[in-house]
């Protein structure tokens, strides 16, 4: 073999050769390759991270959800009990009223039974009075009338 | 018969006439055309493709010939991440290159080795080698420029008196200077002489062989010729895939810091 045109012709070619798919294919398509590297892992990075985001909020969640059970239970206990009272109260003092009211019924009732028979008294002591009057006006027998009006005042 | 008569005839004219090559000039301008031409021409469909694929980049979805080069382009930079410690611009590209040009070159092997010269003697061309590869001035063509890269890269790394020092004292040290000079000289010469040569060798013997079957009678070309053609499609790879890793790995040697 001799160094000849041939050689240094298929030098030129290989070099050009070597030099365009640098210039227009492994340059480009190894900034794509990078890029498309870099969207993937930065794409599970997020998946995984919004998994972890998702667990937690599921733990979040329940732990709520129990606090908020046991919350709503105390509530619903404290409401009882207090519902409980305020109806024990409200009998008790219902009773108490009652009874007081019965009582000063009864005392009023008592008073108005006494005034009633002292001024029944009176009137009768007044009728007696004027029947006596009138007795005695027409004849006077004291010991009669008295006897009388003793009959009557006693009835 | 007649048509057969020439090849079965006088075998050695035969090989001689499918063996010689379409050129021009005399001396120092001996233009080999079928080389030339055949090796452009696989070098321009690839970049032809190459060009349509680096305009049309799709980051997201690649699909088609996108994907045979992106799979064919991470295979060679594991091959460089391999032999570079740190990142090198232009080892990627030579490699995949190499590779796919060295590949398709030698894949003209597989075509009918009467088939291609036949239509061009038809056409009043009367040599045609079709396979670039088993010309030596393709190999040598590539592994001179790795040759004169590996230099570049041996200036720039150690400087040039690193470059000369490390032909003085590898592999016996300073005292035998001049021993060490002649076997570093002739280890560094053997790198791109044994690269051309091995890719040569193998691609001219694969063509012999082609064409040893070729003279054979007709109903016996079909066994043996089917054979040699499957065998040879290991070759063919094997061969682009060791010029490619000898060169990432010359490449790499030369651009160590030090021995």
């Amino acid at each position: 073999m001799n160094v000849t045109a041939t050689l240094f012709g298929q030098m030129i070619t290989f070099i050009v050769f070597v030099w365009f798919i640098k210039a227009y294919l492994w340059e480009p398509l190894t900034d794509a390759m990078d890029s498309r590297t870099k969207k993937i892992s930065d794409g599970l990075a997020a998946a995984e991270q919004g998994q972890k985001k998702i667990e937690q909020a599921t733990i979040e969640f329940s732990t709520r959800i129990d606090e908020a059970k046991t919350k709503a239970s105390v509530i619903i206990t404290d409401a009882e009990s207090k519902s409980k009272t305020i109806v024990e109260e409200a009998r008790v003092s219902a009773r108490e009223e009652a009874q007081k009211i019965a009582k000063t019924s009864a005392q009023q009732l008592e008073q108005e039974v006494n005034a009633a028979r002292e001024k029944l008294k009176s009137d009768i002591a007044a009728l007696s009075l004027l029947c006596a009057e009138k007795i005695i006006t027409k004849e006077v027998d004291k010991n009669m009338h008295d006897q009388i009006i003793n009959e009557v005042i006693n009835k | 018969m007649d048509n057969k008569a020439p090849a079965t005839d006088s075998p050695v004219e035969y090989i001689q006439h499918h063996l010689t090559p379409l050129s021009a000039g005399e001396g120092f301008w001996q233009i080999n055309m079928d080389t030339m031409f055949f090796s452009m021409l696989l070098a321009g469909i690839v970049m032809f493709i190459a060009y349509r694929v680096g305009k049309n980049i799709s980051p997201g979805a690649p699909s088609g010939m996108q994907n045979v080069l992106e799979s064919l382009m991470d295979f060679v930079n594991s091959l460089v991440k391999e032999a570079f410690p740190k990142p090198n611009k232009i080892v990627g590209p030579i490699g995949l290159t190499i590779f796919v040009w060295v590949l398709l070159m030698n894949a003209m092997d597989l075509i009918p080795v009467d088939l291609l010269p036949k239509l061009a003697d038809m056409a009043g061309i009367h040599y045609l080698k079709v396979v670039p590869t088993t010309d030596p001035h393709t190999t040598f063509a590539m592994s001179l420029s790795i040759f004169l890269l590996c230099i570049y890269y041996n200036v720039k790394i150690k400087g040039f008196g690193g470059y000369m020092k490390s032909f003085m004292v590898h592999p016996f040290g300073i005292y035998l200077a001049p021993v060490n000079f002649v076997l570093t000289l002739v280890e560094e010469l053997a790198k791109p002489l044994s690269l051309a040569l091995r890719l040569f060798g193998n691609m001219f013997t694969g063509e012999l062989v082609f064409l040893l079957i070729a003279l054979l009678p007709w109903y016996i070309i079909p066994i043996p010729g089917s054979l040699w053609a499957i065998f040879h499609i290991l070759v063919i790879t094997l061969q682009a895939f060791i010029f490619m890793v000898l060169t990432i790995m010359y490449i790499s040697m030369a651009s160590e810091e030090s021995h």
